[in-house]
């Protein structure tokens, strides 16, 4: 559904990915893993178009999308959701979710996606007239995942949904992207957490340094330790790198 | 003077009047503002070209003064998404995104500002214009002050087009979306809003308001070249006073500043009225630098 060919990006004159091929099939879900600062969110930025393709091409649901305004790609069924403090605070919750749904026309089925959105979190339906501002952590992140709902995708790419939860609440998380992903929404999934990731997901790849470095199914990957190794040895470098900076 | 609470509460009257014309124009500063991240310096000239519009239309071509209204928003709107498009948008693009980095806007914005000016003294020369318009209404008398019909109306026409406005932004999609462009234009693409092209849309209703400001103002006052630039500072006062963005701030700020500035020329000194609004500026800022509306912002970083 989603075939990325040796794509290369970055801000201006700063190149960020160095020929990133990747491919996520129809209904499947797909992790990305990586730590800080290795090109994860570049790439999902370009995907989304809010970061301009360099070089190589991002094909999406057989028209290529490389070159295309951010809100085209929107329109053609890719939609991205942010990260979690990339909610707007000073609308509503329902605002919100009805921003998610701006692309559509068909009103009366926007209401009804709207009350399935707060089916599968019960918790926004509460919080609907409250500034979303003031939810919390866990709160925010599934107002993101139905705002991305409601634009009525056919593939959803989630920005690290785990990022500064507790576990209780990413497990809860997970397990609404779990049941997305069975309503035939194709997945991309970008994460630092790499076992519940690999828990989602059938396919991974790992990215540092603007490449993949590693790519294969899950199962492959769990029990592989290399994996562990380059993956934890790139975030205690990083770690090490900020709190010397 | 004496003190004589009928002419205090005239005073008081005049201020509001004028205040939310001043609202009406900080409000356009404040949509700027947020929609495009720069101060428009030349909104000033826009106010001024807006109010030169409506007496062309009406005095000249004859259009009944509420259609020179509507009709001097639709020309300044145009001409304000004109100068965006052609002037302002490689500036804001090259800051990365939307954002603006330096200084480049500021200076195009005041050398606009200078531009419009003299392309309106070319047109129209330096003399300022009477803006005559018959209501039909009395005059309003409170003791021996009189209030002309104009500043009733134009109190009145303010509210009400601040009114649509809110009802527009709260209430409607396209308004949901323009508060999403204003907040952060690159999680507004991904919700796909065409966000291009709703900057020029803010850029065109701010001017709108602008120029309904100078048609308002026009009658009361008369029309020339230089208008704009003590407008655009009162104006931005009221925005600061209120705090940029809020919309209820922007009017209030802009009460404010009208009634500071009217009684501050009624008993203390009226040579100095145009002292009054930036010492409310100063001590607004002073003591909450974030307006009387506005809310700190919340950055979790």
């Amino acid at each position: 559904m989603l075939n990325i060919k040796e794509v290369h990006s970055g801000y201006g004159k700063l190149k960020i990915l160095r020929g990133i091929n990747l491919n996520v099939p129809q209904g499947g879900v797909v992790a990305l893993l990586g730590g800080n600062g290795t090109g994860k969110s570049t790439l999902l930025k370009t995907i989304s178009g809010l970061v301009p393709v360099m070089e190589g091409s991002i094909e999406f649901d057989g028209q290529i999308i490389s070159g295309k305004k951010p809100h085209e790609i929107v329109r053609s069924g890719l939609v991205q959701v942010t990260q979690s403090k990339e909610a707007y605070p000073a609308m509503t919750v329902e605002e919100n979710l009805m921003l998610g749904a701006y692309t559509r026309s068909d009103s009366s089925v926007v209401r009804a996606d709207l009350e399935r959105v707060y089916e599968f979190f019960p918790v926004l339906r509460q919080r609907r007239k409250v500034l979303s501002g003031t939810l919390s952590g866990g709160e925010v992140q599934m107002l993101v995942i139905g705002r991305g709902l409601m634009a009525k995708p056919k593939m959803l790419m989630l920005d690290e949904p785990s990022a500064a939860l507790a576990p209780k609440v990413v497990l809860e998380i997970f397990s609404n992207i779990y049941k997305i992903s069975q309503t035939g929404v194709t997945i991309l999934i970008v994460e630092q957490n790499v076992r519940m990731a690999l828990l989602l997901a059938q396919y991974a790849y790992i990215i540092r340094d603007g490449v993949i470095m590693i790519e294969g199914s899950a199962e492959d990957l769990i029990n592989d330790p290399s994996v562990k190794d380059s993956f934890l040895g790139g975030t205690v470098a990083n770690t090490k790198k900020s709190l010397n900076s | 003077m004496d003190f004589d609470f009928g002419s205090l509460l005239a005073f008081i009257i005049f201020g509001v009047t004028i205040g939310v014309v001043y609202g009406i124009v900080a409000l356009g500063i404040s949509l700027i503002y947020s929609g495009l991240d720069i101060v428009h310096f030349a909104h000033g000239e826009i106010y001024m070209f807006g109010a030169f519009l409506g007496l062309v239309l009406s005095q000249q071509i004859g259009i009944p003064y509420p259609g020179a209204m509507i009709g001097a928003m639709i020309l300044a709107a145009l001409l304000g998404m004109f100068i965006e498009r052609v002037f302002y948008r490689r500036l804001t693009r090259s800051g990365g995104g939307y954002t603006v980095s330096g200084m480049g806007m500021i200076i195009c914005g005041f050398g606009m500002s200078v531009a419009l000016m003299n392309v309106a003294f070319l047109i129209w020369g330096a003399d300022a214009e009477p803006f005559p318009v018959d209501f039909g209404i009395e005059p309003l008398e409170i003791n021996d002050i009189s209030i002309p019909p104009s500043y009733l109306l134009t109190a009145v026409v303010s509210l009400c087009l601040m009114g649509i406005l809110n009802y527009f932004l709260r209430y409607t999609k396209i308004g949901l979306a323009v508060r999403a462009v204003a907040h952060n234009k690159d999680i507004a693409f991904l919700m796909g809003i065409n966000v291009p092209l709703f900057i020029s849309l803010i850029f065109g209703l701010a001017c709108a308001l602008a120029a309904a400001a100078g048609v308002l103002v026009g009658p009361m006052q008369s029309v020339q070249v230089e208008m704009g630039y003590l407008m655009l500072m009162k104006a931005f006062a009221a925005a600061v006073v209120g705090g940029f963005g809020s919309l209820p701030g922007a009017l209030i700020g802009g009460i404010l500043v009208g009634i500071f500035e009217n009684l501050g020329a009624a008993y203390i000194s009226a040579s100095h009225k145009d002292i009054y609004a930036f010492l409310l500026l100063i001590l607004v800022l002073m003591y909450r630098p974030a307006g009387l509306f506005g809310i700190v912002a919340k950055v979790k970083a």
